[in-house]
C-alpha cells in the first residue's frame, strides 16, 4: 500500500481512518489477532458513572444479514474504568474514546469531568442513542433539545475531542445533527442500532429477555449509510460513518457519501481481523485509482 | 488463540441424531484443555461464528459433536472432506481435573456428551476411576461413544437403561465413593445436578456472539449477582455459582 490513510477527525489525528466501534472490541484488551498498525482509534464499551449488571439473557440473536442485541450497557462504572483500563490505553499508540452514558444532562456532564485529564483517555463519545437503558440513552437522542443540552454538558467540562453518537430512530436526524454541532461537538458519529425485535413461535414470546434489541450488521449497511450522508450533508464536522461495515467496499462507500473515517462494529465478531482486511482494501483501492492519499478521494457530498 | 481455515478430515455418525466432524488444526489440537470449545465461521450468510465444544483432539485434529437443528449445523453436516471453516480457539475456561481424584463421574445429556469426551480422556490418564451416566430421550439418541470405566445409560422413555434422568440414575450408594462430578446438558439437567452435588463443575451453553468476551452476549447469571461471560470465565463453572432460575431453561437454534 502505497496511498496515505491518516486522517484528521477535529484535533484527533488518526493513521487510519478505521476504528473499533462501542460494544464491539471491549476495552481494546479482548481482541488479540488484530493488527492494531490498521486501528486508527477505538471507542470503549459504554460507561456510565456507576457499575451496571446489564440485561437479563438472552441478549442476543442473530437475524437475516444481522444480529439484534440488548446488553443494556453493562460495564464497571467510572472509577473501575480509570483504574484499570486507562493505565493499559495510556501504552498505545491509537486514540482511545470513551462512549459515555448517563441517566440524566448532569450525570453526562460529571463523568466528562471525571475522564477529563485521565492519561489514556483520548476522548468522548458521547451516547445518546443507546436503544437498550431504561432512562437516558436513546431519549437523549430523539430529541434535539435534550442531544444539545447533553452536549453542551460535556463540552463546558473538557477539552479533549466529543464526538456525538446519534441513533436512527428520528423523524429527521439533520435536525440532531445540527443541534449537536451548535452546541461543540467535534464530530458525529452516525449511527447507533436500529430497534428490532424477534418472536419465537415455538414460545410465541420475544426471542430477547429485553422484547427488543439493537439491530446492527449488514442488514442495516443501506438505511445506515443514507442518514451517514444526509448527516454529512447538514453539518460542515466531520462525520464517523457506522452501520454494517465487513468490507473495505462497505466502508469506501461511507467515506465516498461524506464520512471523514468509520468504525467497524459487528462484523469484529465473526473476524476479528475485519478491521486490518478493511483498511488494507481501502489502501489497495486508493493505489489503483491512483489517488496518493485518502484525501484526494472524491466525494459525492453536496451541503444542504 | 488460533483463527486457522480447518480443513474437514472426516464425519462419523454416532447416534441418530449426532455427528462427529475432525477439522485438521493442530496448533489448536495441541493446546484445546477439557471443556474449551472453539468458533466456527460456516460461510458469509451466517454473521456470527458457532461455538461448538472441543469433543476430542487427536493427532492434530479437533473434532466437535454436533446434532443438525439450524442453518450453521446443517452446513457443518453437508460440508464435504477437504472443504474449510473458519475454526477460532480454543476459548474459553474448561474442567479441572484436582490432583488426588479418585473416582470422576462424568454426567451427560443429548448433545451434552460433546464437552466430556476430553476430560474423560484426561481423568483416565490420571488414574481415577471414570463413571460416565449416558442420559437421552431414547435410545436411538444416546451418542455410542464413551470412554472410562463403566457406562450408566439413562433414557427418558426407558428404552435403554435406567427409566428416567441422568441425575436420579446415580443412587445414593453409587455417589458415595464419587469425588469429582463434572457435567454437560440441558440446563434444567445441570440445575438439578447443581443441586444434587454443588461443587459439580458444569458446562453452560447460551447463545454466543464473538466468543473472546467482547460483545456480552453470552451472559450467565450468578448466585453473587450479575452476569459473567460463558465465553470468557466460562463456560465451566460450579453448579454452586450459577443464578439457575434466570439462566433460559431452552436454546432454540433455529433463529434466521
Amino acid at each position: 500500500m502505497r496511498a496515505d490513510l491518516s486522517v484528521a477527525v477535529g484535533s484527533l489525528n488518526l493513521r487510519s481512518p478505521v476504528l473499533a466501534a462501542s460494544g464491539t472490541f471491549g476495552y481494546g484488551t479482548e481482541v488479540p489477532l488484530l493488527d492494531r498498525r490498521a486501528l486508527g482509534g477505538m471507542v470503549s464499551k459504554g460507561i456510565f458513572l456507576r457499575s451496571r449488571a446489564g440485561t437479563p439473557p438472552p441478549r442476543i440473536v442473530e437475524t437475516p444479514a444481522g444480529m439484534l442485541n440488548a446488553i443494556g450497557l453493562q460495564g464497571p462504572g467510572v472509577d473501575a474504568l480509570i483504574r484499570e483500563y486507562a493505565p493499559v490505553w495510556a501504552q498505545w499508540d491509537f486514540p482511545v474514546l470513551v462512549n459515555i452514558n448517563a441517566e440524566s444532562i448532569e450525570e453526562y456532564g460529571e463523568l466528562a469531568a471525571r475522564l477529563d485529564g485521565v492519561p489514556g483517555i483520548g476522548g468522548f463519545e458521547l451516547n445518546i442513542s443507546c436503544p437498550n437503558v431504561d432512562q437516558g440513552g436513546m431519549y437523549f437522542g430523539n430529541d434535539p433539545v435534550a442531544a444539545a443540552r447533553a452536549t453542551a454538558a460535556v463540552r463546558r467540562r473538557t477539552r479533549l475531542p466529543v464526538w456525538v453518537k446519534l441513533t436512527p430512530m428520528v423523524t429527521d436526524i439533520s435536525v440532531i445533527a445540527r443541534a449537536v454541532e451548535a452546541e461543540g461537538a467535534d464530530a458525529i458519529s452516525a449511527v447507533n442500532t436500529f430497534v428490532g425485535m424477534s418472536i419465537d413461535l415455538r414460545t410465541r414470546a420475544p426471542r430477547l429477555a429485553n422484547r427488543t434489541g439493537g439491530l446492527s450488521g449488514p442488514a442495516v449497511r443501506p438505511l445506515a449509510l443514507h442518514l451517514a450522508h444526509s448527516v454529512a450533508r447538514a453539518v460542515a464536522i466531520p462525520v464517523i460513518g457506522i452501520g454494517g461495515i465487513a468490507t473495505p467496499e462497505d466502508a469506501l462507500e461511507f467515506l465516498v457519501a461524506g464520512c471523514a473515517a468509520v468504525q467497524v462494529g459487528t462484523a469484529t465478531f465473526a473476524d476479528g481481523r475485519a478491521i486490518e482486511c478493511v483498511f488494507e482494501g481501502i489502501g489497495a483501492y486508493l493505489d489503483r485509482g491512483g489517488f496518493r492519499s485518502l484525501a484526494e478521494l472524491p466525494r459525492y457530498a453536496p451541503r444542504d | 488463540m488460533f483463527q486457522t481455515d480447518a480443513p474437514l478430515v472426516a464425519r462419523r455418525q454416532v447416534a441418530s441424531d449426532l455427528w462427529v466432524v475432525a477439522f485438521a488444526a493442530p496448533e489448536v489440537a495441541a493446546v484445546a484443555l477439557p471443556g474449551q470449545f472453539v468458533n466456527l465461521g460456516l460461510g458469509p450468510d451466517l454473521i456470527l461464528r458457532r461455538p461448538f465444544s472441543v469433543y476430542d483432539v487427536t493427532d492434530g485434529l479437533v473434532e466437535v459433536l454436533f446434532r443438525p437443528v439450524g442453518r450453521g449445523t446443517r452446513r457443518l453436516l453437508e460440508l464435504a472432506v477437504g472443504e474449510t471453516v473458519s475454526l477460532l480457539g480454543p476459548l474459553g475456561r474448561g474442567f479441572q481435573l484436582p490432583p488426588g481424584v479418585r473416582h470422576v463421574a462424568l454426567i451427560s445429556g443429548g448433545l451434552g456428551v460433546a464437552a466430556l469426551r476430553l476430560p474423560a480422556r484426561r481423568a483416565v490418564e490420571t488414574g481415577a476411576q471414570v463413571t460416565w451416566i449416558h442420559g437421552a430421550r431414547s435410545a436411538s439418541q444416546l451418542c455410542q461413544e464413551w470412554l472410562g470405566d463403566r457406562v450408566v445409560w439413562a433414557t427418558d422413555d426407558g428404552s435403554r437403561g435406567f427409566a428416567g434422568t441422568t441425575v436420579a440414575a446415580v443412587s445414593d450408594g453409587a455417589a458415595g465413593g464419587i469425588d469429582t462430578v463434572l457435567a454437560c446438558g440441558p440446563n434444567p439437567m445441570l440445575a438439578a445436578v447443581a443441586e444434587r452435588w454443588p461443587a459439580a463443575q458444569v458446562a453452560i451453553e447460551t447463545y454466543m456472539g464473538c466468543g473472546t468476551g467482547v460483545c456480552l452476549g453470552c451472559a450467565v447469571p450468578l448466585v453473587a449477582g450479575g452476569y459473567d461471560r460463558a465465553c470468557r470465565e466460562g463456560p465451566v463453572y460450579l453448579g454452586s455459582q450459577v443464578d439457575w432460575p434466570a439462566l433460559p431453561a431452552q436454546l432454540h437454534y433455529e433463529v434466521a
